[in-house]
């Protein structure tokens, strides 16, 4: 097992030297008009060097003077530091904002990642217990359509008419105007109240895909030989499908939920964009939208990290769950 | 008979004629179970009204994606204004000059009461009130020695009246002037010029002149300006205004040239005047409700919506099948190659479909689409770029299946009997071991279009994929980041997403429909 684990982290490790040298090769590419930008206003300045000298000087401080290569190693050798530069667009150290921003991101997706699995597991084993039935056509169904809803659409339709017509909620933001004369409960429920249409947004987005997962695996135990054994036994329904089904559907369920515990960090670009929520998904939009090259060289390689650890935890929980997977 | 032909023919039936027994070959059987789907028949549905909708109601709509569309709105519009006139205006007798400073010494002479004045260059004036606010203007020359010896004589009229001729380009006689001012400030209901009759009819402060019953010239103490330098003020109109001015009425109707009574407005700011009308106006037609012309109503551009959506149905289904055919292409040869081969290839390549797996899509796709922007790429350009990309990144899953399924399928027997007849390696890879993969393509497939659409249709909203005025159905719903947008004009956005909605889950139910036909074990 500890030579499994070993040999899928080294691996891991070579997957990511290259993904982030195509990541830094590609943001290479990326218009440059912060710098531009910054050299103009530097430039104007009483007493300046001329344009073309600070254009140089920032380059060379950003370490965009050098080729691709040697861009690439002098960034990396900073970033197994953790090191990984200041911010153009925030003006701040890249993990102080990262600290600043992520937990955002992380609540929103814990919360969806709860009220999914609460949502789906239930739904994807019942359809799966009479399957061909009205309720497998209906679980079928809702899934598809929340794996065929468009994120935005679906955000502009909760807004449309919980905020603009209900008004239940605040168009966007994380906190209402008069959030400042609120006691610290207060002030935390208003934060919650809201994350509410964010949190069903992504939920219902994304809960299409683990209820056909749930209920692809349930039939799959349901029809395989023990289940026939316990029912030939005489049990009660509600025993084999409780007991013996549902034990063995967890295998894979836990394998899915470990792999996607990673995804919790990773953020919602669209609905965080939306919603106007301050988490790592809105600011890698906005980074993105105003050329900050550092902050979002970091976001991508912290995604591919986060993908590829999910893999990782996938892959072993999957070896330490089912004793019947021989570790090769 | 007949009875005797069906005895002939029962007896030529044999236990394995193929009439007999009906046979069914592995296609149709998954085509029967296909159609036997119902959500699978409401996918194909979904999806022939949505290509039909696109492709042939496209040609067959009458506008265009970018066709502007105006209308007439009719907008209050400044016409005229009018001024109270403050200044002396002089009409100078044939031959005479007047002298600079006679503005400010006659406005002076005039509300002082002190007549005689001496200009700066000297002269000597003299101002003889003709009625109220005009006056002659006489020059006083020495003709002797004494104080007494001066001559008068006659250099012009003055007055806060301004005259004018009613035909473009005439110039009054200075005779008439006279006459007529005069006969103005008398209120004289006519008078006589150089043997003419003349009438005047009064309207407040000003009169129209008329000579044989004919408008001839117009004074007034207003100075009228038409808005539009084209448009003349006729002196009857002039006169109605005057008239409503002095009444202080807040409108007045004056016939236009057609003979319809036109209402205009007056605004009245300490003594100018503000004419108004309504006037028609061409508009651009944007966010008009749904109507016989516009069944979809127009978006902020003024374009028709339900063109936008058939010419963005074509690009979003377009993309969906262009990129989903490139992604099949990569990675069938690429999972194929990986699968047959094993070992170092199959090593190299799924680590290659591991890095590209990890790059994250959705940043990249915006970092693309940013760069793009900055180097202005036409609109067409973007679209197969956006295809190219979109296929470089979403090969690896079809990559994965194809290799998957053809390590199993390598060990079948059928495979070593394509060994031992000799077959050539790449016959063995495309011919026997590929068409075994065929259905599991499909059905990844017909889902990945679902989620390229989609894709599309996001990056088109945040604005980085399909461009103006190039229609997509994503970036039709763009326009809901305009709150009033969001919360006025509903059937601007929701049509397009409930395109988008019901056009991936049609190919998903599809994709699920296809995955049950192949796959019966599923079905007990």
């Amino acid at each position: 097992m500890k030579k499994f684990i070993l040999k899928r982290l080294l691996i891991s490790v070579v997957l990511l030297f290259f993904v982030s040298l195509i990541i830094y090769t590609i943001m290479r590419c990326m218009p440059t008009s912060y710098v531009e930008n910054q050299a103009r206003a530097l430039a104007t300045r009483p007493g300046a060097k001329s344009y073309q000298e600070w254009v140089a000087q920032l380059n060379a401080q950003y370490g965009m003077d050098v080729g691709v290569l040697r861009g690439y190693f002098r960034w990396l050798s900073r970033a197994v530091r953790l090191d990984f530069g200041d911010s153009w667009f925030w003006n701040q150290p890249i993990l102080d904002k990262f600290r600043d921003v992520i937990w955002y991101s992380f609540f929103l997706g814990l919360a969806s990642f709860i009220l999914e699995m609460v949502i789906a597991i239930p739904l994807g084993i019942a359809a799966a217990r009479k399957q061909y039935s009205m309720t497998d056509y209906t679980v079928t169904v809702i899934a598809l359509i929340g794996i065929s809803l468009p994120s935005f659409f679906f955000a502009t339709i909760l807004k449309y008419v919980f905020s603009i017509k209900l008004g239940w909620f605040d168009l966007s933001g994380t906190v209402s105007r008069m959030h400042q004369s609120m006691t610290e409960f207060q002030q935390l429920m208003d934060i919650a109240k809201h994350m509410i249409l964010p949190v069903i947004t992504i939920t219902v987005v994304s809960i299409g895909g683990m209820m056909r997962y749930v209920r692809t695996n349930m039939l799959e135990v349901l029809n395989s030989d023990y289940i026939r054994t316990a029912r030939a036994k005489g049990l009660p329904e509600s025993r084999v499908i409780n007991h013996h089904a549902f034990r063995n559907t967890l295998i894979p369920i836990v394998t899915l939920l470990g792999g996607s515990l990673p995804a919790l960090f990773s953020g919602a670009m669209i609905t965080e964009q939306l919603f106007q929520i301050p988490g790592i998904g809105y600011t890698s939009y906005v980074s993105i939208m105003q050329g900050d090259i550092p902050f979002v060289m970091f976001y991508m390689v912290f995604l591919a990290v986060l993908t590829l650890l999910g893999n990782l935890i996938a892959d072993i929980l999957y070896a330490a769950v089912d004793p019947r997977v021989r570790v090769s | 008979m007949g009875a005797e032909k069906e005895e002939l023919n029962r007896e030529e039936m044999h236990l394995d004629d193929a009439a007999r027994v009906k046979v069914l070959s592995p296609g149709m059987m998954v085509a029967k179970r296909f159609f036997r789907n119902r959500l699978a028949i409401v996918g194909m549905v979904i999806i022939i009204c949505m290509f039909l909708f696109s492709f042939l109601g496209g040609a067959l709509n009458p506008y265009s994606q970018s066709q502007v569309f105006y209308t007439t709105e009719v907008m209050l519009k400044d016409y005229a204004g009018a001024a109270e006139i403050d200044q002396y205006n002089f009409v100078t007798a044939e031959g005479e000059s007047l002298p600079k400073d006679i503005y400010s010494k006659t406005m002076i002479a005039a509300s002082t009461g002190k007549y005689d004045f001496t200009s700066r260059d000297g002269a000597d004036y003299r101002l003889e009130p003709l009625g109220e606010e005009t006056y002659l203007i006489y020059i006083l020359e020495k003709t002797g020695p004494k104080p007494k010896d001066i001559a008068e004589r006659e250099i012009a009229v003055a007055s806060l009246k301004s005259i004018t001729a009613d035909a473009a380009g005439e110039t009054l006689s200075y005779e008439f002037c006279k006459a007529a001012l005069t006969a103005v400030a008398e209120e004289a209901e006519s008078f006589s010029c150089d043997g003419v009759e003349y009438t005047s009819e009064f309207a407040g402060h000003g009169a129209m002149i008329k000579k044989d019953a004919s408008s001839y010239a117009f004074v007034s103490d207003m100075n009228f300006n038409a808005v539009n330098s084209g448009t003349k003020l006729s002196t009857a109109y002039k006169l109605a205004a005057l008239e409503a001015f002095d009444a202080g009425a807040e409108s007045f109707t004056y016939p236009d040239a057609d003979g319809s009574e036109v209402t205009y407005i007056i605004q009245n700011k300490n003594g100018q005047y503000l004419i108004r009308k309504n006037q028609e106006t061409k508009v651009i037609d944007d966010y008009a409700f749904p109507s016989k012309e516009h069944v979809f109503g127009t978006d902020g551009n003024g374009m028709d919506l339900l063109a936008r959506l058939m010419y963005g149905g074509r690009i979003s289904l377009l993309i969906g099948f262009v990129v989903i055919a490139i992604e099949v292409v990569i990675g069938t040869i690429v999972g194929g190659i990986a699968g047959f081969f094993g070992g170092a290839t199959d090593n190299l390549l799924m680590r290659l479909v591991d890095v590209i797996y990890c790059i994250p899509s959705l940043p990249l796709f915006l970092i693309l689409g940013s760069i793009m922007d900055y180097y202005q790429a036409p609109p067409t350009a973007r679209i197969y770029l956006l295809c190219v990309v979109m296929a470089v990144i979403g090969w690896v899953g079809i990559a994965r299946i194809v290799r998957g399924q053809i390590l199993s399928l390598r060990e079948q027997e059928f495979m070593i009997a394509t060994e031992a007849t000799g077959i050539s390696v790449r016959r063995r890879i495309f011919k026997h071991l590929v068409p075994n993969v065929i259905p599991q393509l499909i059905v990844f497939a017909s889902m990945g279009l679902g989620d390229v659409i989609l894709t599309e249709a996001t990056l088109s909203f945040l604005g980085l994929g399909i461009k103006y005025p190039a229609a997509s159905w994503g970036s039709i719903i763009n326009a809901v980041n305009d709150v009033n947008v969001m919360t006025n004009y509903v059937f601007v956005w929701l049509p397009a997403g409930m395109f988008i909605l019901l056009t991936v889950l049609a190919f998903n139910f599809i994709g699920d429909g296809l995955r049950d036909a192949f796959d019966p074990k599923m079905k007990r």
